[in-house]
């Protein structure tokens, strides 16, 4: 048993190197079709926190961006259902959509915003948590 | 019936001192998690179930200290009893968690819920909050592990069904600290499902170890025979004692009960004897400070007796 045991817990140490991964694969599908698909929530500025970490996973992924300009909901649904990888616009984090949708850190912040400021940041599909590590890492300041 | 019999005041000293290593322990397990938790639903079960795993410990102490009172006006009997009344609300406690927390497990597994975990920034590195999570939860394996171990011979010793249910929960917090770590692999592998399923496996162990204590509970305050400590079958002392009563006293109705960690014998039926045998001879190989008392009704004095 000890030795099932041991074989179960080395292979799962070995599967688990590359944690954590995506259930819906968008880092893979990022890859493979070497596009990001981003949807820009209207009237959203990009200052120079916002370039860069876009330029950042650019080089991260080596994947392109694909624009798609679009009102907030309009966006965040598409988001929610898959058709795109990441949105960008300002968002509170207690918005009714956070149930819906990931929202990043406050881009261009060194502390946490208050919960009810709309403030410049990513959105990502929940549950896609390899994704949502590669964006995070690439807007942190 | 009141004061601790010296036989047990000992085992009863180290219980104490143990449930009180679990207060400091589980505490200190249930500060880690709640800052670790973030939206897995397998760590809010983990951290719920270590947050009820603090329940017995205090009733335990709570109802120690009460049971060594001296009986009052009020309480003439004393507050032996106690003990049943604190394992019966700890166990509708762990059975009403465990309901919630199946329901909320199978919520989730229905609705696809994806559980995010996101990443955490400590000290300027960006890592997968998953990783602090697993930590979190591999420290409330040990705790449990160690405390569980120690209690089980003493909950015996003791017969006490409180410290026996405290044990037991000991078990089920490492089980679920186990269970919560295969939940947290399975979303990093990218499976969705595997912290929802942890999570309602976990709640269904806390709710079946909640409805077993309290059909047990439950018996011993409608004056049932006194049960097991691991299960709800008769507890083989008492059917031993009601035995060698039968043997002494061929011609009463013999009925056993539980008060508490102690045992009563009623004999019905027969006048009281001049001479009682001894408690080595009633208990044989049985720990005597179990009897607490042995009452003896003669016959035409129940009201059954008197009714006919």
């Amino acid at each position: 048993m000890w030795r099932w045991a041991l074989t179960g817990l080395t292979g799962l140490i070995l599967a688990s190197c590359d944690m954590p991964r995506d259930p819906e694969r968008t880092t893979s599908l990022v890859g493979e079709t070497g596009t990001i698909r981003l949807g820009w929530i209207e009237n959203a500025q990009a200052d120079g926190h916002v370039c860069d970490a876009l330029a950042e996973l650019q080089e991260t992924t080596g994947a392109d961006l694909q624009i798609r300009r679009g009102d907030s909901e309009e966006i965040l649904a598409e988001l929610a259902e898959g058709k795109i990888d990441l949105a960008y616009g300002n968002f509170a984090m207690d918005s009714p959509w956070s149930k819906e949708v990931h929202f990043g850190r406050a881009i261009g912040w060194r502390a946490k915003p208050p919960k009810h400021e709309s403030v410049q940041r990513f959105a990502m599909r929940h549950g896609e948590n390899g994704w949502i590590m590669t964006v995070e890492k690439a807007a942190r300041p | 019936m009141s004061g601790l019999p010296e036989a047990i005041a000992g085992d009863m000293h180290k219980a104490k001192r143990l449930e009180w290593w679990t207060l400091i322990g589980m505490a200190s397990v249930v500060v880690v998690m709640y800052f670790a938790m973030g939206s897995s639903q397998a760590m809010k079960t983990a951290f719920l179930e270590d947050l009820l795993g603090l329940v017995p410990a205090a009733t335990f102490l709570f109802a120690t200290r009460l049971e060594s009172k001296n009986p009052t006006e009020r309480h003439p009997f004393g507050f032996v009893r106690v003990n049943s009344l604190a394992f019966l609300t700890s166990a509708v406690v762990l059975a009403t968690m465990g309901l919630w927390l199946f329901y909320s497990g199978v919520t989730a597994l229905l609705k696809q819920e994806h559980p995010t975990i996101g990443p955490i920034t400590v000290f300027g590195h960006t890592i997968w909050l998953g990783w602090v999570m697993i930590a979190a939860l591999a420290y409330s394996v040990v705790i449990p592990t160690i405390l569980g171990r120690h209690k089980k011979p003493i909950a015996e010793n003791l017969r006490d069904k409180v410290l026996h249910t405290d044990a037991q929960m000991q078990k089920a917090d490492w089980q679920t600290g186990l269970a919560g770590i295969l939940g947290i692999i399975g979303i990093g592998l990218g499976f969705w499902w595997a912290d929802a399923a942890a999570a309602a496996f976990i709640s269904l162990s806390i709710l079946f170890d909640g409805v077993k204590n309290v059909r047990i509970a439950s018996a011993e305050l409608l004056d049932g025979a006194p049960r097991k400590l691991k299960g709800s079958g008769l507890s083989p002392e008492a059917v031993r004692l009601r035995e060698r009563l039968e043997r002494h006293y061929p011609s009463a109705r013999v009925r056993v009960r539980e008060s508490g960690r102690y045992m009563i014998a009623d004999l019905r039926g027969i006048e009281v004897p001049a001479i009682v045998p001894s408690l080595d001879e009633l208990m044989g190989s049985d720990p005597g400070w179990r009897l607490a008392e042995i009452n003896f009704t003669p016959p035409d004095c129940a009201r059954e007796d008197l009714e006919n």
